[in-house]
Order: C-alpha cells, then sequence, then structure tokens
C-alpha cells in the first residue's frame, strides 16, 4: 500500500514532455503491477499467449515504456529485492486479500456480473517470478537498464536520485520520499485517460511531481520527522500505523512534540509491530546497492519480435511500430541540447 | 511596496503573453531601475530575458528591491479583459502577498491575485561568440517560420554575407526560404564565417509570433550548432531576447 502522504505534499502538474531528456527509476513492481490491474478484458481476463501465460506486464511495459523513450524520457527500472522482514505483515495481508478478491471475482462471474468481476479481478493480480524475468528481458531487448536492488526497490530508486544517476523517482507511492528521494513523479506510468473502476467514467491522470524539500519546507519539519509522520500514518512495515491518527494530526503531534518517542504519552493506544526506531532505521539506512550500470541502448527490433511476437502472440505490427517510435525518440534524443551547456 | 500604472494596457499584455510562451511561474525582479525576469522553460531549451526600465511606466513607484512570482496564464486571464485604451494598475501587498490588478476604462474592475513563492534560480547569460547577426522585420521572420512549419518540426537556418537561408526538411516534404540581404524582409546582414545550425520549430515559431506583438524588428545572432538569440526591438525603452538552444543533427 505505502504510506500515505497524499494529503501532506505540495504537488506541481507537470506534462510528460516537461520530462524530455530527464532520467526516471521506475518501481518496477509498482508498474507491472499496474500493468496486470489494467491490462485485462472487459471480464477482466489478463491478456494471454496460446500457452495460457500471461503477457499484461509485457504489453504495459513495451507500449508504455516506448511512449516514454518516444517524448525523449529515460527510463531505469528498478525490481525490488528481498523485502525486510518487518514486511511480513503487509505481505501476508496483501496475500489475504487477493484470496478474497479472487473468491469474489469467481462469484461475480458465476452470476454473470461483468463489471463486478473485472473490478475483483484487478485486485487480484500476482506478480509471479517468470512475469519479472520476462520483463528483465524484454526491458534488455529494449535497450532501457533495469536495476536489481537487494531489498525495497523504492529505496534502491531512492537512492540512484540521491547519487545523481537519475533525477526522478517513478511511483505511486510515497515511500520514496521516506527512503529520502528529492523529487517523485507520479502518475508516469499510467498517465492519459483512465477508466475509475466500477464506474463509467473517465478521468485525465496528469504526472505530478513532488520534491521533498518543498514538504519540509512547507510541513516546517526535518527529513527525519516526516519518516516519524509516515509511522505514524502507517507504512508498509506497519500497515496499520495509529488507529485513527490521520495525516493532519500525524503531522501536528510529531510538529509539536518532535518525535514519536516525545509525543507517545499523548498517543492513546498507539502499537507498535517493533520499536519505532527500527522502523525508521529500515527508511534511514536502507538496504541498497552501488553495484549497477546505466547504460541506453538502442532497442533490437528482431530480438523483441522473436521473443514477445513468435513466443508470447504479441501483434508483430504494432510491436514493430511501437519500437520504431522508440527508436524515432532516441534520434531526436541525441540531437536536442539545453542551454546550460553554454552556461560554463 | 510597489506599484505601476501602465496607460497602455495591451503592452502589458503583449509582454506578459511573450513570456509565458516559456514559463508558467514567472519571478520578476523589481528594483528602483525597474523590472526585470530571467527565466528558462521547464525543460531547458530556451530562455526569455526581459527588462522593462521604470519609465516605460506612466507610474512607477517601490521601496526597496524586492521579488514577485506569479502565476502567469492566470494573470494573463485577467489582463485579457482589458480592452483598447484602458489603463492597468499593478500594486502589490507585501504583507498579504496579493498583486491587485486594476483595469479602468469603460469602467473600473479590481482583481486580486495570489503571489508564489519566488524561484531563487539564478539564469545566467549563455557564453557565446556570434558569427552572424541579422537584422529583419518580425514580420517577414514569421512568413519564413510558418513556411517550413508547413513541412518539418525543426528548421536549419544558415547565412552568409549575401543571404539567410531557412531549410526545413520533413519526412516526405521539404521547404527552403531565402531572406536576400536589403530585401523588404531582411535589413541587414553580416556573417564573420557561414554558419548554419538547426532550431525546433514549434519554439521558433511560438516565440516569434508573440514577440512580434510587442516588436516590429528583431535582431537575430547566431553561429554553428549554437543557441541562436532572438532580439526584439522595443517601440520604447526595455529589452526582449529570447535564446533558443540548438539541435544537432546526427544524420
Amino acid at each position: 500500500m505505502g504510506v500515505n502522504l497524499r494529503d501532506l505534499v505540495p504537488k506541481r502538474i507537470v506534462r510528460l514532455e516537461d520530462l524530455s531528456g530527464k532520467s526516471i527509476a521506475i518501481d518496477a513492481y509498482n508498474a507491472l503491477y499496474q500493468f496486470l490491474a489494467i491490462i485485462r478484458q472487459p471480464d477482466g481476463t489478463p491478456l494471454k499467449d496460446t500457452m495460457g501465460r500471461i503477457t499484461s506486464h509485457l504489453s504495459g511495459l513495451l507500449y508504455r515504456t516506448s511512449n516514454l523513450v518516444e517524448m525523449g524520457i529515460k527510463p531505469i527500472y528498478v525490481f525490488d529485492g528481498t523485502p525486510p522482514t518487518l514486511k511480513e505483515v503487509e505481505i501476508k495481508r496483501r496475500m489475504k486479500a487477493k484470496e478474497e478478491a479472487l473468491i469474489k471475482y469467481e462469484q461475480a462471474i458465476k452470476e454473470g456480473k461483468i463489471e463486478e468481476a473485472r473490478m475483483y479481478a484487478q485486485a487480484t493480480s500476482r506478480l509471479k517470478d517468470y512475469m519479472a524475468e520476462d520483463s528483465k528481458k524484454l526491458l534488455n531487448l529494449m535497450g532501457i537498464p533495469w536495476v536489481q536492488a537487494p531489498s525495497e526497490g523504492e529505496a534502491q530508486a531512492a537512492h540512484l536520485v540521491k547519487r545523481g544517476d537519475a533525477d526522478y523517482c517513478a511511483s505511486q507511492d510515497y515511500d520514496s520520499l521516506l527512503f529520502g528521494a528529492p523529487r517523485l513523479v507520479r502518475n508516469v506510468t499510467i498517465s492519459g485517460r483512465r477508466k475509475l473502476p466500477s464506474k463509467n467514467v473517465y478521468i485525465e491522470v496528469i504526472p505530478e511531481v513532488v520534491e521533498l524539500e518543498s514538504i519540509l519546507q512547507e510541513c516546517n519539519i526535518t527529513y527525519e520527522q516526516l519518516i516519524d509522520v509516515g509511522i505514524l500514518i502507517g507504512t508498509d512495515f506497519n500497515p496499520d500505523g495509529v488507529k485513527g491518527l490521520g495525516p493532519k494530526t500525524a503531522l501536528k503531534l510529531i510538529k509539536e512534540h518532535g518525535s514519536i518517542e516525545n509525543a507517545m504519552q499523548y498517543l492513546k493506544n498507539a502499537e507498535f509491530p517493533v520499536e519505532p526506531q527500527r522502523i525508521r532505521d529500515i527508511f534511514l539506512n536502507p538496504k541498497v546497492t552501488d553495484n549497477y550500470k546505466i547504460v541506453w541502448k538502442e532497442p533490437d527490433m528482431e530480438g523483441i519480435v522473436n521473443f514477445i511476437c513468435r513466443e508470447r502472440d504479441f501483434s508483430e505490427d504494432r510491436v514493430r511500430k511501437a519500437v520504431e517510435k522508440m527508436q524515432k525518440g532516441i534520434t531526436k534524443q541525441k540531437g536536442k541540447k539545453t542551454l546550460e551547456e553554454w552556461f560554463r | 511596496m510597489f506599484k505601476i500604472k501602465m496607460a497602455d494596457a495591451k503592452l502589458l499584455r503583449d509582454m506578459v503573453t511573450a513570456i509565458s510562451i516559456l514559463v508558467d511561474e514567472a519571478t520578476f525582479k523589481i528594483d528602483q531601475k525597474g523590472l526585470k525576469l530571467r527565466a528558462m522553460d521547464p525543460s531547458r531549451v530556451a530562455m526569455v530575458d526581459f527588462e522593462w526600465p521604470k519609465t516605460v511606466f506612466d507610474e512607477y513607484t517601490t521601496t526597496e528591491p524586492t521579488k514577485m512570482c506569479i502565476n502567469i496564464s492566470e494573470m494573463l486571464k485577467l489582463l485579457k479583459r482589458a480592452g483598447k485604451d484602458e489603463v492597468v494598475e499593478l500594486s502589490l501587498d507585501e504583507k498579504t502577498g496579493k498583486l491587485q490588478i486594476k483595469i479602468t476604462g469603460k469602467y473600473a474592475r479590481n482583481f486580486t491575485m495570489p503571489t508564489l513563492e519566488a524561484s531563487e534560480e539564478e539564469v545566467p547569460t549563455p557564453k557565446i561568440t556570434f558569427n552572424v547577426k541579422a537584422k529583419a522585420t518580425t514580420q517577414g521572420l514569421s512568413q519564413a517560420i510558418e513556411d517550413a512549419q508547413l513541412v518539418s518540426d525543426h528548421v536549419r537556418i544558415e547565412a552568409d554575407n549575401e543571404k539567410l537561408v531557412l531549410n526545413a526538411a520533413g519526412d516526405l516534404m521539404g521547404a527552403t526560404i531565402t531572406l536576400q540581404k536589403g530585401s523588404d524582409a531582411l535589413l541587414d546582414l553580416e556573417a564573420k564565417e557561414p554558419s548554419k545550425a538547426t532550431f525546433s520549430l514549434s519554439y521558433l515559431s511560438e516565440i516569434i509570433k508573440e514577440a512580434s506583438a510587442t516588436s516590429d524588428i528583431a535582431t537575430l545572432e547566431f553561429s554553428t550548432d549554437m543557441p541562436i538569440k532572438l532580439d526584439f526591438q522595443q517601440a520604447k525603452e526595455g529589452k526582449l531576447t529570447f535564446y533558443l538552444a540548438p539541435r544537432i543533427e546526427t544524420e
């Protein structure tokens, strides 16, 4: 779920074009889950090849990434490694939610309620190991770099931005900010027209940029205090947070008392699975690696066609067009200069 | 405190429109001498350098140097309400952070809008040695750019001592537009050495189109594969200059 900072963060709406020339560290699992949830047939069945293997994630990865590259954006995908042990509760909760959704989905299908079935089907999305492997293989063919995080992908993505190897983190969750990412961009992988779940309404999803520094300024707190606010609201490592405590009150408490420990006496029935310091530690000293190489290469058209058209039954026409769009974007980007080169 | 009055609301509107091509939020620097703004567009391909000395205004009062950041498109909405020959007054209340826009003519309107946190970024001047200097009418330039836009989204600008040539090559179509030195469109041309550089037409056309409303004559300066400088001569005092980074042709 991630930490819900929505009400606290000042955000700036941008056009995807404005991110042209920028490198973006995309939380791969976050993106893949979205593809799996969204790219489905009307009754909720995911895309599959003739062997019955799910291909929704490959479809999303190819078409969305080629759109980004066409606009001159340089994506980097960051894959999750082994989750911290503290995440177990959250992982179990997610599994349970999926099992429940699956039962409801089957029920809805039986009753012929297509709209409802689709809604529940989206919540059953599971990312199997073969999907991550498929995705990495496709990214290699597309010439898009990916980084394997030792633990949390969001922490690794934040690390890339902190080191200057990427300009932005991209995720729907705000967690990378707690991991210290200076800049986060949301809605990159889903921008465009989106149907609202269970309603026949379309909305326009527009990317938005969130800056750590401006949150801290706006809320008038330190980075460490922002982590404390997050812990009070609930993070992946203490999903429940403090019961009955919303973002606004959490912020107020931390501002008044400085830290969770100092605020404890004012918190009724505050329970944490472990001492808050241990959760804080995951954000402050996350497990990350410097062992990665980020290089964008030309896409391998025939390799991509062989893999997803021959093996996974994608339409060759559409795939070739998408790859051509990528190539165009790369050529255009190569020639593009910013004024900054002449400031030195 | 900061307060200005301008008898010609259109001039202010046109200038703000020209600035709005590149920036959504504009930070103006205000001091005893006048009003200044220098900003880059979000993709940092183009920049605008704007100055209006106090003499441009019919009234100009400021107590101490300050900065004012406003949402340009919101401001423009308000300024567009001003008709011909109407008077516009701006006054900034630093305590409330509100900007008051007063338009008087046939009737009186008093708008207020918020100011935003001023940007701290100082945009330097690009360091370029220009080899070509061309003086052209903004009308002539607009026409040439419109011609090129029919076939492509970028244009190569070349010059020697005789002529300025715009070369646009699209996927299927092409266009060559030649402006001879001394013609109606090209008033003057000096080239230390023949030079050429390619630019995005979407930026060029918007800059030239909107800046033309404030100016009849533009001076272009460029060198091979360097940014182009477009200076739009102002009727009164003041400066409106744009810089645009080149595109490097790969093929």
